[in-house]
């Protein structure tokens, strides 16, 4: 069998996190409100309402065109998308068409050595062909035989962004939504939850003989709201195409569903004619233009990238590349573990090691962010330098770790509450050594007779009576002493 | 410039409008006399001129990002030939 390659492009809508819609001031989230109840004139469509863009919309769309290395126009047009459904009161879509608020771009997607063919990580550059703002639909459920519309959804602020035909494997194409997703949180323009339809995406399918270069007829996987759905869903057509085209069959362009229950494609029935949406511009919308000085400001709000900063915790701070993935995996992680570095000054290595093996459970197990922590880095940081100067031991320390989180008090401060350092008093050490050795005369006998290795156990001794705070190469040196 | 009966038919589909045979043949001739006007214009030389979407030299107006009130579902659904559950209910759409 000759060899194939898989050929995927994708489109993804994503909602911004605005509070409000895009046109109107009705509230932009209705994940827990009941239906219709986020809705007014404007974005239910009765006659006589002229829409009003939302300042915040421009401004995520050029955080994340910025983001994505796209040309910003100055100038940008809405244009109207005309077609009849019963989600969208209107009869037309306010989207944008060739003059869109983003132009180009592209992402640079690493993938890792697990996810390649042949194990060895390599970049692939994803190139951005669309990237604009639109107004989302409604919503329509059927039940009963019936079927039932809430508007809440209408006019709630998407930015489309479509994939060339860059993506060569499920497997690719599953992280480059790793990674948007990743960014979306980054910049703080989307949640980015797939499951409740914030990043939605569909896939375009095709396969070729491997070393060709042209593009052949493409298949459309829509409804796919999971990364997992997405990878599975993808490589399951093109298993398809490659069985297809081995038969002799030809690939005809269908649109195909994802049933995510029964882990299939179906097909969907194919529109009779092309759809002919009518672009023309909005008349109701004015040009957007973004001056210099708006631009500016909007950008300074941008912060270094979640790759870019990978590369520079790599880089600056010697770490491997598997703990700089997973501490810049989210940006107030990230922060987090600079502040820390910076209020330890030791070594790096250390504080990613305890940040990732105890703070980042403690974040899993309460659902928080680096950010909500009461343990703050310059606590992380106090707490690893008592490790090393010995006042505390590291079991106390990971112990400390909780307690800070609960109390909000400084490491030190506990310590000294709680009497949890280290005894490195010799006078208090030596009194709990001579209990020990008054309580224990048939070992100390059998250890003046030569069974040497007895030492630990006396350590063990008195360190369970000092309850781990005796500094055991104290207590060791005393018992030496006093068994001579 | 004449507009064909296939394309009146194409149009009044993509509007969702029914014509009668008469109805096609009166908009076909209304639709290409306002299509011929038009045309004039493209005797215009517009070399080294962009294209114009707007005579308006303003630019859009912004709004903040501030939640105004908005209608109630009961307000909403006042003029529905059919509500239910707070909802419009609509034909089953076969696509």
């Amino acid at each position: 069998m000759p060899e194939y390659e898989a050929v995927i492009g994708l489109e993804t809508h994503i909602q911004l996190n605005t509070t409000t819609k895009i046109f109107c001031g009705c509230k932009a989230d209705s994940w827990f409100d009941p239906p219709n109840t986020n809705i007014c004139p404007v974005c239910t469509g009765l006659p006589g309402v002229l829409p009003v863009l939302n300042r915040a919309v421009v401004e995520k769309a050029v955080l994340l065109a910025a983001a994505m290395h796209a040309e910003i126009r100055p100038v940008s047009y809405f244009d109207r998308k005309n077609y009849f459904y019963p989600d969208l009161p209107k009869g037309y879509q306010i989207s944008q068409f060739d003059q869109s608020i983003g132009k180009g771009g592209y992402l640079d997607l690493p993938i890792p050595a697990a996810s390649a063919a042949d194990k060895q990580a390599y970049t692939r550059r994803v190139s951005i062909t669309k990237l604009h703002m639109e107004e989302d639909a409604g919503k329509t459920k059927n039940a009963g035989g019936r079927r039932f519309v809430d508007f809440n959804r209408c006019g709630v602020p998407l930015i489309e962004m479509v994939t060339g035909p860059d993506l060569r494997s499920a497997d690719e194409a599953a992280q480059y939504l790793i990674r948007l997703r990743q960014l979306l949180r980054w910049l703080g323009v989307s949640e980015a939850d797939m499951e409740k339809g914030h990043l939605r995406c569909d896939a375009n399918v095709s396969i070729r003989l491997k070393g060709e270069t042209g593009l052949n007829p493409k298949t459309e996987i829509k409804n796919v709201n999971s990364i997992d759905a997405v990878r599975e869903a993808i490589e399951k057509e093109i298993a398809r195409q490659i069985h297809e085209t081995e038969a002799g069959r030809k690939i005809e362009a269908w649109t195909l569903e994802w049933d995510e229950d029964a882990g299939v494609l179906r097909k969907m029935r194919s529109k009779e004619t092309e759809a002919d949406y009518r672009y023309f511009r909005e008349p109701d919308l004015l040009a957007v233009r973004l001056d210099d000085a708006w631009k500016q400001a909007i950008l300074r709000d941008l912060p270094e990238l979640p790759l870019e900063r990978r590369a520079r915790f790599v880089a600056q701070y010697g770490l491997p590349e598997y703990d700089a993935d997973i501490l810049t995996a989210e940006r107030s992680l990230s922060d987090y573990y600079e502040a820390a570095v910076k209020a330890y000054g030791g070594d790096p290595k250390k504080v990613s090691n305890w940040l990732m093996n105890d703070v980042l459970r403690m974040l899993n197990d309460a659902g928080l962010k680096a950010e909500d922590l009461k343990l703050t880095p310059a606590h992380l940081a106090e707490l690893l330098k008592l490790v090393d100067s010995g006042k505390i031991n590291i079991t106390t320390g990971k112990a400390l770790l909780g307690k800070v989180q609960e109390s909000g008090k400084s490491p030190a401060a506990i310590v000294e509450a709680e009497g949890l350092g280290l005894v490195s008093d010799d006078s208090a050490i030596r009194a709990v050594v001579e209990e020990v050795l008054a309580e224990s005369p048939a070992e100390v006998a059998s250890y003046k007779g030569g069974k040497l290795t007895l030492m630990g156990w006396f350590v063990g001794q008195v360190m369970r009576k000092m309850r781990g705070k005796a500094d055991p190469n104290l207590a060791r040196q005393i018992l030496e002493e006093l068994l001579q | 410039m004449s507009l064909t009966l296939e394309e009146v038919e194409h149009i009044a589909s993509l509007a969702r409008l029914e014509l009668t045979a008469e109805e096609k043949e009166r908009y076909r001739q209304q639709l290409s006399a306002i299509l011929d006007y038009a045309r004039r214009l493209q005797e215009v030389d517009t070399t080294g001129i962009p294209p114009t979407s707007s005579v308006l030299p303003a630019r859009s107006r912004l709004r903040e990002d501030r939640v105004e009130p908005s209608l109630t579902p009961a307000e909403l659904l006042r003029n529905a030939p059919h509500a239910e559950k707070d909802q419009f209910r609509v034909p089953p759409v076969i696509e």
